[in-house]
């Protein structure tokens, strides 16, 4: 993976912010499309993921990649993370990454 | 002889006007005149007379001083005898008024009784004499007959009052009131002077149309000889001064008993004796007051026991002499049994309350017992008279007073009416606040909301007995909840029902009275003997608090002053391995125990177990190290037994570390357990049996680096001249990283606030946002939990209530007491990212966590 830019922490609400910028979210997978998976971002929005996973998805699932839209990214890495995961303490993160503490994060 | 006698002195002297002869010398006739004596216990029987001295319209009980006893052994002074009196003091006595008499001078030594019938005042008639007659007094028991009594007085009464019965004499009217409406005059003229009558004539149902031979006090006696009303008894009407022999034993007799005491040596009082034993018991507990008097003709009087002198059972002391206080029993004891050197006995107390809101207990012994105890109702309202006043035992009687009473078979309790001045319940209520500062093993009520219940369990004593024991929560206003603990039977009865109004919802307001104060796990209270449960009571104290409890208190914070439950002792303290040693926890006289969440970095396995008795001591094996007989059998030196087969127990050295720094420990059974995944024996045979080192190793490796929030009790201990600070893992929890991260943005939220709560950031805060990156966990890579699982370097502000505490930060110490209260539940040992009963919130919101009641941890009792 392109490691040069880091991969902001975003949520749903944070999505937005970051439009055309490198961003990672957990979303909870509802649906999965050719070509797109539908999921649920930790706050509950609903992202829409571009792009094909190699790999068959667990319920959780990581994506990397340019948010296009403020609902739309544009996958690059897909990891999956299980079918447990706190999406809360998720939530809680990417709020903490980009409001108090960014500076640790970019 | 006519000669004047002062009119109005009489009237003068009971106003207190006329004190002593300084004042006036009146001129008084005798007309009453009895012999007292008293028996000191180490005298010989001093003689005193005493009198009766009218004035023609009232006449007073005075005493002749010894020196004048002369005068009327020989007659000089008699019944009818007129006098000056030259030399006198008038006392006021238990409100009587007595006239001491030092001298005098006889005037006419015989003479009729002048003027109409006497209101004999402030002292009650002793069963009046002839001269001379000794000192018996004319009994009616000795004469068996009121009749012959009274005809033995009428010529005596006769002369005196020439009057007939019927018909009211002005003076009657004026103080007689009281006689002229025992006479049958249809007088219900009030009586002013006659306090203490009334209460008589009711009591004895003695209707104004009695006929009541003597004034005040002797309403009662003439009630009790059940004089018909009708009985057309004119000299019993008169027998004024003589007295009927009866005992004067109204109340009002009886301070002038010990009124009489001081000047005669408790003259009167033996005096009065005999005259009551020859009356008998006074039948007191017999006595109802609604019952009409039915004492016609009976021999034994009974003594009066009018109550016109309640007493506040604040003012009772054991140098009062004869009391009587109304009451209502606020709480009746069970019936105990008990042995004592000096044989078997039996014993049951109670609690009265009266209208002043004076308590004081009261307790009866074997016999007392059985005349008592069914008699005693809770709730009910009694006279109770004639017990003997202790001095209060304080480790059983917990109620504001000095004394405590004990009856005795003299003892009378007389159910009466209602009365709606006494309360039902006193209470001194606390604020749980004020608990905290209360000194352990006090004694105190309090009244709260049950926030929580939780079951029934069982403790196993130190003794070897079973008690149960339940715990509830109750929160007040003052913003602390307490936990209180319930033994024996409340667990049952009362628990039960609290239980129930838990699980329906509704959080009952519980009132606690006498519950006592204890130090474990901070404070608690727990119930003793003779507490007593309200629930949802009908007080102003408990309607304010369940108003409150409505708008606020349901999700207000709470802190609790009884620390958490899991361990003895323990509160949730997380700190860092570095912080054992910075801090020198371990040192002081009493363990340390504190939560550290780190790896297992190593781990002996030479001597991971031990061999162990199996023997079970109570519920918990012995675990005593056990040797090799050599035979295959095992000994064990404490239970002194061989067993073939022994347990094997862990014992396991490990080191453990955080991001700061490591340190030893050792695992016991159960933490090791917990940490191998294996049993100790399994693994014991897994290496040593069968050999396979592989899978042994196996085993090991997995075990290290992997993560565990450990539960450490650190304590300083002595090996041969050296001090080590050694750390036991008491408990060791794998981490799950989710539920920490909770913890730690709680700690994160704590932190923030408390920064707001303008601090100064401390080392730790940069620490952490240094270290927010460092996931160097040794397993698990999932990136944001793990940044997020920043390591908890700073202290966690101990209260719930963040402003409160105010947070203080320092890099070394922390404020040791602080607790980890849960926002979710309010109880404590856990935030409520662990809280159980948290209901998760994708909001991340906290601290809103509603309450649902129940759930509480588990409780471990002993043990640690």
């Amino acid at each position: 993976m392109d490691a040069s830019s880091p991969a902001v922490f975003v949520n749903g609400a944070l999505l937005r912010r970051f439009i055309g910028q490198k961003v990672r979210a957990v979303i909870q997978v509802m649906r999965s499309d050719i070509g797109s998976v539908i999921g649920k971002s930790t706050d509950d929005q609903q992202i829409v993921v571009k792009g094909s996973p190699q790999l068959p998805l667990t319920t959780y699932l990581e994506v990397i990649g340019i948010a296009e839209t403020d609902n739309t990214i544009r996958a690059e890495v897909w990891t999956n993370f299980g079918d447990s995961f706190d999406a809360q303490n998720y939530n809680e993160l990417c709020k903490l990454a980009n409001g108090e503490f960014r500076h640790m994060f970019i | 002889m006519a000669v004047d006698l002062t009119t109005g002195a009489i009237n003068k002297m009971l106003n207190g006007e006329v004190a002593s002869e300084a004042d006036m010398t009146p001129v008084l006739q005798v007309t009453e005149l009895k012999l007292i004596q008293s028996k000191r216990p180490n005298q010989e029987a001093i003689n005193r007379y005493k009198v009766s001295l009218s004035d023609g319209i009232l006449s007073q009980q005075g005493m002749l001083g010894t020196s004048l006893n002369v005068l009327v052994t020989s007659g000089n002074i008699q019944l009818g005898s007129i006098l000056r009196v030259t030399q006198f003091v008038c006392n006021l006595i238990q409100n009587r008024r007595i006239v001491i008499i030092s001298n005098l001078e006889i005037i006419v030594e015989k003479c009729n009784i002048i003027g109409g019938t006497h209101v004999q005042a402030g002292m009650p008639n002793e069963p009046g004499q002839q001269l001379g007659g000794g000192a018996g007094y004319v009994n009616t028991q000795s004469n068996g007959g009121y009749e012959q009594q009274q005809a033995r007085r009428t010529d005596l009464n006769g002369g005196r009052y020439g009057v007939s019965a019927n018909s009211p004499q002005p003076q009657v009217v004026v103080h007689n009131s009281s006689d002229a409406g025992r006479y049958g005059v249809s007088a219900n003229l009030p009586q002013p002077q006659v306090v203490h009558n009334n209460p008589d004539a009711g009591r004895y149902g003695v209707s104004a149309n009695l006929p009541q031979p003597r004034v005040v006090h002797n309403t009662s006696d003439a009630g009790r000889y059940g004089v018909p009303a009708t009985s057309p008894q004119p000299q019993v009407s008169q027998r004024y001064g003589t007295g009927s022999g009866y005992p004067e034993t109204s109340p009002s007799i009886r301070p002038y008993g010990s009124a009489i005491a001081g000047y005669g040596g408790s003259g009167l009082e033996q005096a009065r004796a005999p005259a009551t034993t020859a009356y008998s018991r006074p039948v007191q507990s017999a006595y109802q007051p609604q019952s009409p008097p039915m004492y016609v003709n009976r021999g034994p009087v009974a003594r009066n026991e009018a109550p016109p002198r309640i007493t506040p059972v604040a003012a009772l002391n054991p140098y009062q002499g004869r009391w009587t206080i109304r009451v209502r029993v606020t709480c009746k004891g069970e019936l105990r049994r008990f042995s004592n050197p000096r044989g078997e006995g039996k014993l049951f107390n109670f609690d009265l309350l009266d209208s002043d809101g004076g308590e004081i207990r009261v307790t009866c012994f074997n016999d007392v017992v059985d005349k008592f105890f069914d008699q005693i109702v809770v709730g009910n309202v009694y006279l109770i008279s004639r017990g003997s006043l202790r001095p209060a035992q304080k480790n059983y009687n917990h109620l504001h007073n000095d004394y405590e009473i004990h009856l005795d078979s003299a003892s009378t309790i007389q159910q009466c009416q209602d009365d709606a001045t006494i309360p039902r319940y006193q209470f001194h209520f606390r604020n749980i606040g004020d608990i905290e500062n209360m000194e352990s093993n006090s004694i105190t009520d309090l009244i709260g909301i049950v926030s929580s219940i939780s079951p029934t369990g069982s403790i196993m004593r130190k003794t070897g007995t079973e008690v149960q024991k339940r715990a509830l929560q109750l929160k007040d206003m003052s913003g602390r909840s307490v936990e209180l603990t319930m033994w024996g039977n409340f667990c049952n009865a009362e628990g039960q029902k609290l239980q129930n109004l838990c699980d329906s919802g509704v959080f009952p307001v519980l009132a606690v009275k006498a519950g006592r104060i204890s130090e474990f796990n901070g404070k608690q209270v727990s119930t003793i003997g003779s507490s007593q449960f309200f629930i949802e009571p009908d007080f102003p104290e408990a309607r304010e608090l369940k108003d409150w409890y409505e708008r606020e208190g349901k999700n207000a914070h709470f802190t609790s002053i009884s620390r958490e439950f899991i361990g003895a002792g323990r509160q949730e303290v997380r700190k860092v391995i570095t912080q054992i040693k910075d801090e020198k926890l371990g040192t002081s006289e009493k363990p340390d125990w504190i939560t550290v969440c780190a790896t297992i970095s190593f781990m002996k396995v030479e001597n991971f177990c031990y061999t162990a008795c199996p023997n079970m001591n109570g519920d918990r094996p012995c675990s005593k190290k056990v040797t090799n007989n050599g035979d295959g059998t095992w000994r064990c030196e404490k239970c002194d037994k061989c067993v073939d087969e022994c347990d094997y127990r862990y014992i396991l050295q490990i080191q453990l570390q955080d991001h700061t720094g490591l340190t030893w420990a050792t695992a016991f059974q159960e933490a090791g357990e917990e940490i191998m995944g294996i049993s100790a024996k399994d693994l014991y045979y897994v290496k040593y049996e069968h050999q396979e080192e592989e899978k042994f190793e196996d085993i090991i490796r997995s075990v290290t680096f992997s993560k565990y929030i450990f539960k450490l009790k650190i304590k300083e201990e002595t090996y041969s001249d050296e001090q080590r600070v050694k750390a036991t893992v008491v408990r060791a929890e794998k981490l799950t990283y989710s539920s920490d991260t909770r913890f730690m943005l709680e700690a994160m939220d704590k932190l923030r606030t408390g920064d707001a709560n303008s601090l100064p950031v401390k080392t730790e805060s940069s620490n952490y946002r240094s270290d927010a990156f460092n996931s160097g966990i040794g397993t698990s890579g999932i990136g944001e939990t793990a940044s997020v699982d920043a390591r908890r370097e700073f202290e966690l502000p101990a209260a719930n209530q963040v402003g409160q505490y105010g947070n203080q930060y320092s890099s070394g110490a922390r404020p040791v007491s602080g607790m980890i209260s849960c926002n979710a539940c309010g109880s404590n040992g856990h935030v409520s990212a662990n809280c159980p009963s948290l209901m998760s919130e994708p909001q991340g919101e906290y601290t809103q966590g509603r309450y649902t009641g129940g759930g509480m941890p588990r409780q471990h009792v002993g043990g640690y």
